[in-house]
C-alpha cells in the first residue's frame, strides 16, 4: 500500500472497526457459545435438544418460505419491470404506487396482512364473499399459514426486486428486441430469448439481496402466525425468551441458520458462475 | 396495438390495486367504526362510515407519545452514528484504487447478510452488562448495522463523483484534509450526505428484531405495535401504524432517486 492510500484507508477503518466489534466478534461468541456447556465444556447438548423441540420442521419451514416468497417476488416483479419499461399515460404515477410498500414498516405490513386474513372478519374473505364463495380459514394448516407469510413478504418486498430487474431491463439495447422482431420472434420469446439472458446478472442480485432476507425473517411471521408452524428465526427468538438467561439452545438455532445463509449464497454464487 | 396498449392499462391499474390495496384496508379499520371493521364476518370494502374516534383513543395517554417519542429519538441518532462512520469511509472509499475498495466495500455489504437474531441476542447479553440493554444509544449502536452498508454505498458514489481538481486545487491552497472535507466535498455532496441520513433514519424507524431483543419493555413504536397486537389491542394497533407509516411514505416518495435499483445492486454487481 502507497502512503496515500494508507491515509485514505485509515478513513475506513472506524467502520471496520464498527463492524468488527458489533458483527464479527458477536457472530464467533453466538457460534462459540452455542458449543460450550456454562461449566466450560464443549458438548453438542444444545444442537440435540433443538431435535426435540422441532428444529426438523423449522428448517423445512424457513426452506418453503424463502423459495416459495423468492418464486412470487421474481414474478410480480418481472411483470411490473416489464411493464414500466413500456411508454404510456400515467406511468410516473405507477412507478410512484409501486414503491409504496418500501415505505410501510415491515411490522405496518404485518398488522395489515394479519387483518386481510383473519379467519372470521377478514378482508380477503370479503372478496372470497363478493364471488359468493365461501370464507377460507387461513391458517387451516401448515401449508397455509406459510403461504400467507409468503404472500405478505412479497407485497412488502416486490418492489425492490422490481426495482433491480428494471435497472437490468433499461440496461439492455434496443437493437437486440429489434433484431429479434424482425427475425419474426413474438412477445413472448423476446422475452424468453432476450430479455431473460440477459438479465441473469440482476436476477442474481435480486435472489442474493432478496434470499438472505427471506432467511432472516422475522416481524412478518411472528405477527403473522407466531411460532407455529415455527421458522429458524422465529424458533430462536422463542428458545431466547423461554429460555433466557441461558441462551444456549437459542444460539444454536441461530448457528444453524447462519449455517443455511452462507450455503444459500455459496450456490447462488456457483450457479452464477457457470 | 390497439390491443396491446389496452392490456398495458389493464395491468398498470391491476398491478397499482394490488400495491395499493393493504395500506386501503388499513385506512379503512383506521378510521371506521370497528362494527364496520374488526367485528363484523365479512367487512364490507367500501367505507361506511367515518370516524376518528380510534385514533382520538388510541393516540392520547402516554401509550403512544412515549415509543413515538423513542423511535425518533432512536432513528435521528442511528443517522447520526451512521454518517460519523459513512462519511470518512465513503470519502477514503472514494479516493482509493478498485483493488482495494472493492474487497472493503463487499465486506460491509456482508455485514447485512448476518441475521439479526444471531448478533443481537450476544449483543444483548453483553449490553446488560454494559448497561447500554433498554437505552436508545444501545439500539441505535446495534441498528447502524443496519444502515451503515447502504449509506457507505451512497456516499461513495456521492464522493467520487466530486471532481478531484476541486480538491487538488484547495490542496495547492494550503487546505489539509479536514478543511477540504469541510470546504470543498462536504458541501458538494450535501444531497447525498441527505439521502444517506434519511435513509438510515428511515430503516432505523422501521427496525424490529434489534428493537426488541434489545429494548422489549419500553421501546420503539414497531415493537408496541406488535404487543398492542398480540394482546388484542387492535385498533390502537391499526391508528398506531396509520400514524406511524405516513411519515415514511412521505420520506420513500421524496426519496426515489436514490432507492433505484442502480444504487442498490451497484455495488454487489462485481461481487455476484
Amino acid at each position: 500500500m502507497r502512503r496515500d492510500e494508507l491515509r485514505f484507508f485509515l478513513l475506513v477503518v472506524p467502520a471496520l472497526a464498527y463492524i468488527a466489534f458489533f458483527v464479527v466478534y458477536p457472530a464467533f461468541r453466538a457460534v462459540y457459545s452455542s458449543f460450550v456447556l456454562p461449566n466450560g465444556r464443549f458438548s453438542l447438548y444444545y444442537y440435540r435438544f433443538l431435535e426435540s423441540v422441532g428444529l426438523g420442521e423449522a428448517v423445512v419451514d424457513t426452506i418453503i418460505v424463502t423459495v416459495g416468497a423468492l418464486v412470487v417476488q421474481l414474478a410480480l416483479a418481472l411483470a411490473v419491470a416489464s411493464l414500466l419499461t413500456k411508454e404510456f399515460k400515467g406511468k410516473r404515477a405507477v412507478s410512484t404506487i409501486m414503491i409504496t410498500p418500501m415505505g410501510v414498516a415491515t411490522v405496518v405490513a404485518a398488522v395489515t396482512f394479519s387483518f386481510i386474513f383473519e379467519v372470521t372478519g377478514g378482508y380477503a374473505n370479503s372478496i372470497l364473499h363478493l364471488f359468493g364463495l365461501r370464507g377460507i380459514n387461513w391458517y387451516a394448516n401448515d401449508a397455509m399459514s406459510l403461504l400467507v407469510v409468503i404472500l405478505s413478504d412479497a407485497w412488502k418486498n416486490t418492489p425492490i426486486v422490481a426495482l433491480i430487474l428494471l435497472a437490468g431491463m433499461t440496461a439492455i439495447p434496443q437493437d437486440l428486441y429489434y433484431a429479434a422482431a424482425v427475425d419474426g420472434a413474438g412477445p413472448i420469446r423476446r422475452f424468453f430469448y432476450v430479455t431473460l439472458p440477459n438479465l441473469r446478472e440482476f436476477i442474481a442480485i435480486a435472489l442474493i439481496i432478496r434470499g438472505v432476507q427471506e432467511f432472516n425473517i422475522f416481524a412478518l411471521p411472528l405477527i403473522l402466525i407466531g411460532y407455529h408452524p415455527p421458522l429458524l428465526t422465529t424458533l430462536t427468538y422463542e428458545l431466547y425468551t423461554t429460555s433466557f438467561p441461558a441462551v444456549g439452545p437459542s444460539l444454536a438455532a441461530a448457528t444453524i441458520l447462519l449455517v443455511f445463509i452462507l450455503a444459500f449464497l455459496v450456490l447462488i454464487l456457483r450457479v452464477r458462475g457457470r | 396495438m390497439r390491443a396491446s396498449r389496452a392490456l398495458i392499462y389493464v395491468a398498470a391499474g391491476l398491478l397499482s390495486a394490488l400495491f395499493l390495496f393493504p395500506l386501503y384496508i388499513l385506512i379503512l379499520i383506521a378510521f371506521q367504526p370497528p362494527k364496520y371493521t374488526l367485528i363484523s364476518t365479512y367487512p364490507p370494502l367500501v367505507p361506511k362510515e367515518l370516524t376518528l374516534a380510534n385514533l382520538v383513543a388510541a393516540l392520547s395517554g402516554t401509550a403512544f407519545i412515549d415509543p413515538f417519542l423513542k423511535s425518533v429519538e432512536t432513528a435521528t441518532l442511528v443517522g447520526l452514528i451512521t454518517l460519523a462512520l459513512a462519511i470518512p469511509a465513503g470519502y477514503g472509499l472514494s479516493r482509493l484504487p478498485s483493488r482495494l475498495s472493492y474487497p472493503v466495500l463487499v465486506l460491509i455489504l456482508l455485514t447485512n447478510i448476518m441475521p439479526g437474531v444471531i448478533i443481537g441476542i450476544p449483543i444483548a447479553v453483553q449490553f446488560i452488562r454494559a448497561g447500554l440493554y433498554e437505552t436508545v444509544v444501545g439500539l441505535a449502536l446495534a441498528q447502524t448495522l443496519v444502515t451503515l452498508p447502504l449509506a457507505t454505498l451512497i456516499l461513495q458514489g456521492t464522493f467520487s463523483a466530486v471532481p478531484r481538481d476541486l480538491e487538488h486545487q484547495a490542496m495547492i491552497d494550503g487546505a489539509n484534509l479536514f478543511n477540504r472535507l469541510r470546504y470543498v466535498l462536504l458541501p458538494n455532496s450535501a444531497p447525498g450526505i441527505a439521502a444517506a441520513y434519511l435513509i438510515s433514519w428511515m430503516f432505523s424507524w422501521d427496525e424490529f428484531t434489534y428493537a426488541i431483543l434489545l429494548m422489549p419493555y419500553h421501546s420503539t413504536l414497531p415493537v408496541t405495535i406488535y404487543t398492542d397486537i398480540t394482546r388484542g389491542n387492535l385498533l390502537a394497533g391499526a391508528a398506531f401504524s396509520v400514524v406511524f407509516t405516513v411519515p415514511v411514505i412521505i420520506l420513500t416518495y421524496g426519496l426515489q432517486r436514490y432507492l433505484k435499483g442502480q444504487y442498490i445492486s451497484g455495488g454487489l454487481k462485481g461481487a455476484a
